[in-house]
């Protein structure tokens, strides 16, 4: 029974929050922070695989994200939609709802290649260096990206929301939000199978010592290829997302400002702890849309003290001195982030009565 | 069973082992001693085909495993096809893994029963079992050295690679450490041990070698090594 209560209680949470966003009990801004939650649990736990578990440093997962939202928008019209560019839909549209996973898993694939330009290089290289080619990657990527004009370029690319569209049409649900949540319980079974299986055992091994990992039989480069294929693609599957939910990308919504927000939210988690980096995708989301309210509030009541002269003001950009300021503050106070490399149940034992981390 | 010639290997520019060569044969413990520099570990590392960035690069020379070379195999499959391991120098367990994790990771060679490999492992070292699900940094030191003996172990080897196994014990515990390898070997293990603790190790050892800054300069019976008086001089203190 403790096997299935994860399963259980995301299956009732998530269907209560499919009900209720039918029935209309949400405002657009409410579902796109919690469709955007479920995208941030997807991105910062795959990061999570590489950074944490496997210890390496990457910098640049953004750009399998965009991998993955590119190859996804691009599938998704040429699939569902009419175009001029690339003329009638490839699939009826009734087929929109069954076939969107298709789209999902071609995109994620598509990363997951990408992801090999990190890993390869990852044979022999580690540590600051591999973080340098992450960097790079990320880079490559979006310059690639930002050249192809088929693709809009630096303008960016859109008609998604047509899919989406007809997909509603089909059957009156709020589907982005039922694929976000489908995405996460895949990405965190993917990661949790994977991390406890004897097979994915050899991850924390090349992350502890490589030799010792080799002399046990395992093949470091196999692990670290699979590892940077498995994370990467499931950003890819997080980029898909994030494209449909928005309904338009740009490259630059990728830049190494994304890939930061990744890495705080790992570090917020804790490395390595799968429940931890959730919390942390959750709370993330939640500050950053907090600040939003916070930072005019505080921008008013500063008018009003008379601290801050009528001509300036305080402008959003702000969250990004905020953000990095809590990311120094962690680090100087808790360094091994909210949980550690633990998870929840070894925090609170008392959890393991309910559920089984197995 | 296993013959070296002339193998060459360095880090960089600089060689570390300007042309050894020696043979093991099965069932027999050899063991390699020299002082500091010696390159005994970066034997143990060749013979292993370690190809990461911090081991030697091997230049020359060529290994013989029952007779064909090894020269281009990596390190999991000698674990794998050849059953040959090593117990690197200071231990090296994964930490932030339990005891029997640290010890079920060598299913990734495919041997068949991890159980019976277990419970093979556990008869050896009693006290494993008894520390079965702490984290392995929690271990003493003796304890982690069984361990890392013990996960050389689960990969059902015939042939033990061992680095310096008495680093870091107390006597009492190193003693009972060369016992355990003598009842390994006397169950038909070949066994290579590398030791700074000369003595032990000769006496232990059916044969020796003598390295010294990347070359073999002595060669005999374990016994016979120890009554050298130039051997006795430089690594036995007189």
């Amino acid at each position: 029974m403790q096997r299935y209560t994860i399963n259980i209680i995301f299956l009732a949470a998530a269907v209560s929050l499919v009900a209720a966003a039918a029935a209309g009990l949400f405002d657009n801004y409410i579902l796109t922070v919690l469709m955007f939650m479920g995208i941030n649990i997807i991105f910062a736990s795959s990061l999570n695989l590489v950074n944490g578990h496997m210890g390496e440093f990457s910098c640049g997962h953004a750009g399998f994200m965009c991998v993955g939202a590119y190859v996804g928008s691009l599938l998704s019209v040429v699939f569902f939609t009419s175009n001029k560019f690339f003329g009638d839909p490839l699939f009826p549209p009734e087929a929109a709802p069954f076939l969107f996973p298709l789209v999902l898993i071609l995109a994620s694939l598509a990363a997951a290649l990408f992801g090999l330009i990190v890993a390869l290089p990852s044979f022999h290289t580690r540590d600051d260096y591999l973080a340098i080619i992450t960097i790079a990657a990320n880079y490559i990527i979006i310059s690639i990206v930002e050249n192809i004009d088929a693709i809009g370029g630096p303008r960016g690319f859109s008609g998604m929301k047509r899919t989406m569209n007809v997909m509603g049409d089909v059957i009156h649900l709020p589907w982005m939000l039922i694929w976000v949540l489908i995405g996460c319980f895949v990405c965190i079974t993917v990661l949790y199978r994977l991390v406890t299986s004897t097979y994915g055992k050899g991850i924390p091994a090349v992350c502890q010592n490589e030799v010792a990992a080799e002399i046990m039989g395992v093949n470091t480069n196999k692990v670290k290829i699979m590892a940077f294929m498995v994370s990467s693609g499931l950003a890819g599957m997080a980029g898909v997302l994030y494209a449909h939910v928005y309904g338009y990308v740009n490259a630059q919504a990728f830049n190494i400002l994304k890939s930061t927000e990744g890495l705080v939210m790992v570090y917020l988690g804790g490395m390595g702890s799968i429940s931890g980096v959730i919390l942390a995708a959750v709370a993330f989301t939640l500050l950053v849309e907090a600040l939003r309210f916070v930072i005019p509030a505080a921008n008013d009541l500063l008018h009003i003290w008379g601290i801050l002269p009528a001509s300036s003001e305080l402008s959003q950009i702000w969250k990004w001195v905020i953000i990095p300021l809590i990311l120094i503050l962690l680090m100087q106070l808790r360094p091994e982030g909210l949980l550690g490399n633990k998870e929840l149940t070894h925090v609170f034992p008392r959890l393991r009565r309910w559920v089984s981390f197995k | 069973m296993l013959t070296v010639t002339d193998l060459k290997a360095s880090y960089g520019k600089i060689e570390a082992l300007h042309g050894i060569s020696f043979h093991v044969r099965r069932g027999e413990i050899v063991t390699l001693i020299g002082a500091n520099g010696a390159g005994k570990s970066t034997t143990l590392k060749a013979l292993m085909r370690l190809k990461l960035p911090e081991c030697p690069t091997v230049t020359g020379g060529d290994i013989l495993f029952d007779g064909e070379s090894i020269m281009n195999m990596e390190a999991h499959h000698v674990v794998g096809k050849l059953r040959m391991t090593l117990v690197p120098e200071g231990r090296q367990i994964f930490g932030n893994l339990t005891v029997v994790e640290n010890l079920t990771l060598a299913a990734w060679t495919n041997t068949g029963d991890t159980r019976r490999n277990l419970d093979h492992v556990f008869g050896i070292f009693p006290r494993l079992a008894e520390r079965m699900r702490q984290r392995s940094d929690t271990l003493s030191g003796g304890e982690q050295q069984m361990l890392a003996v013990g996960r050389a172990l689960m990969s059902k080897c015939s042939v033990l690679l061992l680095d310096e196994p008495s680093m870091g014990l107390a006597p009492l515990l190193m003693y009972e450490m060369f016992r355990t390898l003598k009842k390994l070997n006397d169950e038909g293990m070949t066994i290579i041990v590398v030791e700074q603790n000369a003595r032990i190790a000769l006496q232990l050892a059916d044969r020796g070698y003598v390295l010294d800054t990347g070359e073999i300069v002595a060669e005999d019976a374990g016994k016979a090594l120890l009554q050298r008086p130039e051997i006795k001089a430089a690594y036995l203190g007189g």
